[in-house]
């Protein structure tokens, strides 16, 4: 197939994907016979551009799911091994090429897709992955801003979380955005019935930048 | 501004053309001679393959039974029309099938209810099909190379080997083709169609002989089937499911583009050859005068060639015909009126230069990055 520039050049394995696994990923998805036709004709011509949301939101979609195929792999215990363009187990870092916000451009949704692709199916054992710092990656790296990951202990389980002064509620399940423009963000934390990094209260020093903070309050 | 070109039609060249014997036979033709399209170049006993008929479907009765409703035995054979099975309802009512060719009953599965029946052997005579002169002759493969011209046509897309027959127009470029299209009328015919078919028309079709078909777009799950479960385009494919199939524009439901379509119509009734897995259709020409040219022209030695022009690329100017490649608008076709200096926000959030496109019958806008550039 040709080389054209495009969202998915950087994968050679779109043809793996299970469509049945794009449909929870799309609010009002096509049927399967209409997507796995898109799909197929975004191998077939992978530099064309999504001219409407709905086909953005499919290509996110596929974006997710040629992550996760293409993300590290688990080993007996669970653990992620090995490295991998997007990811860097070792220094917890989401890696974003500068040159998906061409075609994506909204930077929310696109490191949602990267940590619903990356992280969604770790395993929440250890503290190791609570927290990842997001790079938007050129010529020069720059950091936008960290994911947290918090480990709640049911389903009824709040976060208590200030932020630059600022209090918010973070309930288990939710996804959140908080902004936090500067290089250096501090914040708190208490847990009724949880842990991050290991521990049920705390105050750290995080990343932030145009991204802001990221949680995933998601149950596992 | 640069975008991709794609050759569609080659008109009017000197190229090769393959033919192949069907089944074990003989070559009539020798090396250097010179041909003409209605020449036997060769003729071979070939079978037509086979079909699996579910009796259990047609006599609305369980798998497991199917057997006692059989008029023949398994392993006898059985002509056209005749008696295949029958059942009476509670009414008294009589189901027949008939058989559907000359055939020999092969297997009965008795969890699906399937018959599956292998068609008799026939004698088959290869024409040339073409003006040209014979440039190898290969006894062991049953398979003659004629250097000719011919037009050939470029699909997206393809699945089956080379297969030659008379081209027959079944639809208009943007229709479905159904299950209904096919009779046996078509056997041995390349069959042009519209803007989708579907996996149970490509099973009729197969039954009923048809050697080809030509297509505007394929849903992608039936194409995996034919494809060894791949959505994958490797350079160079070997698959072939007893039909050759060649789809011009892309997956899902997309009209045959006019310039494909216009060139086809003017074959209708033509014999002409299909490589499914090329996705190249080649178009003889019929015209005795082309002989001198093809005797002045030299072509390089005999190569796989491996045809790849999907890399190349043009530079964006007004008046190029080009071909919209992207969800919106897919496959339709017009030349460039105006190109935007500037970059505009599309619905989508996404920024590009859009390219105004006129139609037969409309004008368009269109950003540049889902259009190719068409020869």
């Amino acid at each position: 197939m040709s080389s054209l520039p495009g969202l998915f050049d950087s994968f050679d394995n779109l043809d793996q994907i299970d469509v049945g696994s794009l449909i929870p990923w799309i609010k009002n998805p096509p049927n399967p016979i209409q997507l796995e036709n898109y799909l197929a004709n975004r191998i077939l011509y992978p530099q064309t551009m999504p001219l409407n949301e709905a086909d953005i939101k499919i290509d996110l979609a596929i974006l997710r799911e040629v992550l996760r195929l293409n993300g590290p792999k688990k080993n007996q215990n669970g653990e992620m091994l090995g490295e991998n363009p997007f990811l860097n187990i070792t220094l917890r870092k989401i890696i974003i090429p500068d040159k998906f916000l061409q075609y994506v451009p909204n930077l929310t949704e696109l490191t949602w897709a990267f940590v619903d692709g990356l992280l969604l199916s770790r395993a929440k054992e250890d503290f190791f992955g609570d927290l990842w710092t997001v790079i938007v990656s050129d010529h020069v790296d720059e950091i936008v801003g960290s994911i947290l990951l918090p480990q709640f202990g049911s389903s009824s389980d709040v976060m208590d979380l200030n932020i630059l002064g600022k209090g918010y509620k973070i309930k288990a399940g939710s996804l959140t955005l908080i902004p936090c423009p500067k290089d250096r963000c501090e914040l708190s934390y208490k847990f009724s019935n949880g842990k991050f990094l290991g521990k049920e209260e705390n105050a750290i020093e995080i990343s932030g930048g145009k991204l802001g903070i990221m949680i995933d309050g998601r149950l596992s | 501004m640069y975008i991709p070109l794609r050759i569609r039609i080659e008109r009017d060249i000197i190229t090769r053309i393959y033919r192949s014997l069907t089944g074990t036979g003989q070559i009539k033709v020798s090396v250097n001679q010179e041909v003409a399209p209605e020449d036997i170049i060769g003729s071979s006993n070939s079978s037509a393959g086979f079909r699996v008929l579910n009796l259990a479907n047609l006599l609305s009765v369980p798998p497991s039974e199917t057997e006692k409703y059989l008029q023949r035995k398994v392993g006898q054979r059985i002509y056209k029309d005749e008696l295949l099975a029958q059942k009476k309802d509670f009414l008294g009512r009589n189901k027949i099938v008939t058989s559907p060719a000359d055939g020999i009953l092969d297997y009965i599965n008795p969890k699906t209810g399937e018959l599956r029946m292998s068609f008799l052997p026939k004698k088959e005579d290869l024409p040339a099909g073409v003006y040209g002169i014979v440039e190898v002759v290969d006894e062991e493969k049953g398979m003659i190379i004629i250097k000719t011209q011919a037009s050939l046509v470029h699909g997206v897309f393809g699945s089956g080997k080379l297969r030659d027959g008379t081209l027959n127009l079944i639809g208009k470029k943007d229709d479905f083709i159904a299950k209904s299209a096919f009779s046996s009328q078509y056997s041995g015919k390349i069959l042009v169609g519209g803007s989708l078919i579907f996996k149970e028309a490509i099973s009729e079709a197969i039954s009923e002989g048809v050697k080809g078909i030509i297509v505007g777009g394929i849903n992608a799950k039936d194409y995996k089937g034919m494809a060894g479960g791949h959505l994958s385009f490797p350079k160079k494919l070997d698959n072939d499911i007893g039909i050759s199939i060649v789809c011009t524009e892309g997956f899902g439901s997309i009209p045959m583009g006019m310039d494909i379509y216009e060139i086809l119509s003017a074959y209708d009734g033509k014999y002409i050859s299909i490589d499914g897995n090329k996705a190249v259709i080649y178009l003889p020409s019929f015209e005795s005068k082309s002989m001198s040219k093809i005797k002045n022209t030299s072509l390089g030695p005999i190569t796989e060639a491996l045809i790849n022009h999907e890399s190349e690329v043009t530079e964006m100017k007004i008046g190029l015909n080009v071909r919209v490649i992207g969800n919106s608008y897919s496959g339709e076709q017009g030349k460039i009126i105006a190109i935007d200096k500037s970059e505009t926000v599309l619905p989508s959030g996404l920024k590009g230069t859009l390219i105004t496109i006129e139609t037969r019958s409309r004008k368009i806008q269109v950003p540049v990055a889902n259009l190719e550039v068409i020869l």
